[in-house]
């Protein structure tokens, strides 16, 4: 056991943190432009990331012609400390980074790879994830969306829902039914669609915490033809990929995670400075100190349970532990901003805050954040779903 | 940077864990919770395999390991809800002892810890403030009397020697001194747990000599800090491992119990009990884990440390002991079944040295909230 990195290491650290110096965009450009969804990527973006895939530094794990650097899995752990201190995203197509590109070089053919996967990770092409239907959000498996094989094409049908990004994206890497008569799990393949194909339907939806953003979309597919070469794997065998592209999403996901928490710890240090509704400092309020204390403790071990387990998910394994990661994590934080918001009183109920960004020149409401809270607990599998990934998979109590 | 076990850290644990599976049943505390006499095992066998100096340095007759040998080890006898004198021996009467730095104390008194010949425990206060004001000490010649009770001291009236914080007229206004049981007046206290013996202490005019004054009077109060860190941290270990047993006697239970034609493990409502005491315990032993490191390598923020593992191991048993009392029926109700004693175990550990909410108090001190 030990609880510093080596000096090796630390000189991984401070080069990248040199790098970043350097190349990270500039504030103004940022704030002139900022993206308006997760597949919406402005020039400045699209130019940072190709920065970072030049460099190594897109996806340090991989070999240099797949933007990385054959990083270790603790070089890779600092990596993800350091990006998560920046106030700049990695990719601002982030399904497509974290999500798409790594189930394209786990499950794409060599040719699907050459067409996909450097453009997607340099930023040149975007992406949209077609999981969630209207009929099959939690049970994925129960999907409609459905894909007929006719010669060398598929003709698609049916509808996505709350798909990230879809208006603005590219392709949409989307999982559909291939057989109706298979079991479920068994008749469900992937493709990659053309957004510009002629036959679908993007209707975007506005969020609940700000009625100018629509990330969410509605997408229909009607008579919608793919070549069969953008089906990725075999035929029929979609499911396994579902669940192995979330897994890489999980990997190391609660370092940024775990470092976003403790920057918000940091801002209910400040809040404690200021006046609560009795006048008196907050910081002097005895529940107000505990709920804050509380949630420290659950932040610190967060990320120590994310150390404990991080040699596992390093290697990209789709453990089931991540689910507790997952759970307690995204519920920490929902914690943390109801906290907050209720310490404010009605001073809360202010939420004119203009604009979506990382780097607005003021800090959201904390209404808007614990409103926006519900995306972590309920996308890439609800909480109530995790507890029974956990209770199932992890501790094999028998299914219900 | 590396949470996980080393190999051969791993071999130890596996061998202790297994020794008390064979020398430690529950009955063992049963028995003790029950008026029985103090039990030989497991301490005998914690003497035999040297985990009694497993932290002590070599040329006091210890391992010569560090405080992560002795954590794991000490994990293990809260998952086999173990009586007797080891953790307060080895994690309070030791590093207090030794955090004073007194090499011919510990030449004495802490090789005959690491021999087996000597109990020991620390009368420092139950709380996490540690009030030591209980007792009082003032000079005589080149002697002191002590005077006052402290309360619910930890195998009071049974370890061999007391190292015992007082408080004195000069410096910090800490001094600490070691007491044999002989000279206290000691009344057991009918506790929660009484596998884990605690006694009020009295000390009428209790006069010690000088070559039992420990470190300097008066410029005591760090060290007392740094011993009750280390036992802090180890009763947040003891208290991970306690609960770590209740919850899979729970896991077994949940397969088992078979109503309305199928196991109530399968119920919803009990698995996500399930799923969120597990959460907590994965939360507190992670937590627990990283500030036995930060004791082990003496790093800078061992008092946040300890209080972040003692706060996460009672928000850990308090869910915990809870859910399995619970999740176990009418059986979970009976004086015959053992998980009412891993939850009074539990809960000891959470009372003493400083509660979950205690803890949080000091957090946000140190958060400078
Ligand atoms: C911010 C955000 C972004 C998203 N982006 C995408 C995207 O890009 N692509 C995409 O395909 N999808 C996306 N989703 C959809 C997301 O994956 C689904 O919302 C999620 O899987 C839940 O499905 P649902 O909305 O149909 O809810 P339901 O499955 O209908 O669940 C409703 C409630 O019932 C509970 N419930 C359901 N089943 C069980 C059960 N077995 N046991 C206990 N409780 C249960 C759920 O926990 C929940 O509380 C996104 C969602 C959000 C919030």
């Amino acid at each position: 056991m030990k609880l510093h990195y080596d000096d090796a290491t630390e000189r991984f650290r401070a080069e990248l943190r040199a790098w970043l110096e350097e190349n990270q965009p500039d504030v103004a450009a940022v704030r002139a432009d900022p993206s308006r969804s997760s597949a919406h990527v402005p020039e400045w973006a699209r130019a940072w990331q190709e920065r970072l895939f030049d460099a190594g530094w897109l996806v340090p794990g991989w070999p240099p012609e797949l933007g990385g650097r054959n990083a270790t899995p603790v070089q890779q752990l600092v990596y993800f400390e350091e990006m998560a201190r920046i106030p700049v995203m990695r990719s601002y197509n982030p399904q497509g980074l974290t999500i798409i590109a790594p189930s394209l070089r786990d499950f794409a053919s060599p040719a699907q790879q050459a067409r996909f996967l450097v453009p997607s990770l340099r930023a040149q092409i975007t992406w949209c994830l077609g999981m969630s239907e209207p009929g099959a959000g939690s049970d994925l498996a129960g999907l409609q969306t459905r894909a007929e094989l006719q010669g060398d094409r598929f003709l698609v049908t049916g509808q996505k829902v709350w798909t990230s990004g879809a208006a603005h994206s590219d392709f949409c890497f989307c999982f559909v039914r291939t057989d109706s008569e298979a079991p479920k799990h068994r008749g469900i393949s992937v493709l990659v669609i053309d957004m510009r194909s002629p036959g679908i339907d993007v209707r975007s939806m506005p969020e609940l915490t700000d009625r100018e953003r629509a990330d969410f979309n509605e997408v229909f597919f009607d008579g919608v033809v793919v070549p069969r070469e953008n089906l990725v794997g075999p035929l029929n065998q979609g499911w396994s990929m579902a669940a192995g592209s979330l897994a890489h999403e999980r990997g190391m996901l609660w370092t940024s995670q775990a470092a976003r928490l403790e920057q918000q710890i940091d801002r209910l240090r400040e809040l404690a400075r200021t006046p609560g509704s009795d006048g008196r400092r907050l910081g002097e309020d005895a529940v107000f100190r505990d709920r804050v204390a509380s949630l420290y403790v659950d932040v610190q071990a967060l990320r120590c349970m994310g150390y404990r387990g991080f040699a596992k998910f390093a290697h990209g394994e789709a453990a089931p532990e991540h689910s507790v990661l997952k759970l307690f994590g995204s519920e920490i934080e929902q914690r943390l901003c109801l906290v907050a918001l209720e310490a404010q009183g009605a001073e809360g109920l202010d939420v004119d805050w203009a604009g979506f960004g990382m780097m607005g020149d003021r800090e959201p409401p904390w209404a808007n954040r614990y409103l926006h809270t519900f995306a972590n607990t309920i996308a890439g599998g609800t909480s109530e779903i995790q507890r029974n990934i956990i209770a199932q998979r992890v501790l094999g109590l028998p299914r219900s | 940077m590396d949470f996980e076990v080393s190999e051969e850290q791993e071999q130890l644990r596996a061998s202790v864990a297994d020794v008390l599976a064979r020398e430690c049943p529950p009955s063992l505390a049963r028995a003790r919770v029950e008026g029985g006499d103090a039990p030989v095992q497991p301490w005998r066998s914690a003497v035999e395999l040297g985990w009694t100096g497993i932290a002590l340095p070599e040329a006091w007759g210890g391992l010569g390991l560090s405080f992560e040998e002795l954590g794991l080890v000490v994990e293990e006898h809260g998952r086999a809800l173990a009586p007797g004198p080891f953790l307060a021996t080895t994690t309070w009467f030791a590093p207090l002892v030794r955090e004073t730095g007194d090499e011919v104390a510990g030449a004495r008194w802490l090789a005959a810890v690491a021999r087996g010949e000597c109990t020991g425990s620390a009368a420092w206060g139950p709380d996490l403030a540690g009030r030591d004001a209980g007792v009082r000490a003032r000079r005589d010649g080149d002697a002191w009397i002590l005077e006052g009770t402290q309360r619910f001291v930890l195998d009071g009236d049974s370890a061999d020697e007391l190292a015992v914080a007082a408080q004195v007229e000069a410096g910090d206004g800490c001094a600490l001194f070691l007491v044999p049981q002989q000279a206290l007046k000691c009344q057991r206290v009918v506790s929660l747990d009484a596998s884990r013996p605690l006694a009020h202490v009295g000390f009428d005019g209790v006069r010690v000599a000088p070559d039992r004054v420990l470190g300097e009077p008066g410029a005591s109060r760090g060290v007392l800090a740094r011993a009750r860190e280390e036992a802090s941290v180890a009763l947040a270990l003891e208290t991970v491992g306690t609960c770590r047993t209740l919850f899979e006697r729970v896991l077994e239970h949940a397969r088992q119990r078979v109503q309305f034609g199928r196991p109530i493990g399968s119920f919803q409502a009990v698995q996500h009990k399930c799923a969120d005491m597990f959460v907590q315990i994965e939360k507190a032993r992670a937590t627990a884990h990283f500030a036995m490191m930060v004791i082990a390598e003496d790093d800078p923020r061992r008092a946040l440390a300890a209080s972040l593992a003692k706060a996460a191991a009672g928000d850990c048993q308090r869910l915990v002991a809870k859910e399995a009392i619970q999740i176990h029926g009418g059986m979970g109700f009976t004086w015959e079944s053992d998980v009412h004693l891993f939850a009074r175990r539990a809960k000891t550990g959470d009372l003493l040295l400083g509660t979950a909410r205690e803890h949080r108090a000091r957090l946000a001190a140190l958060l400078e909230l």
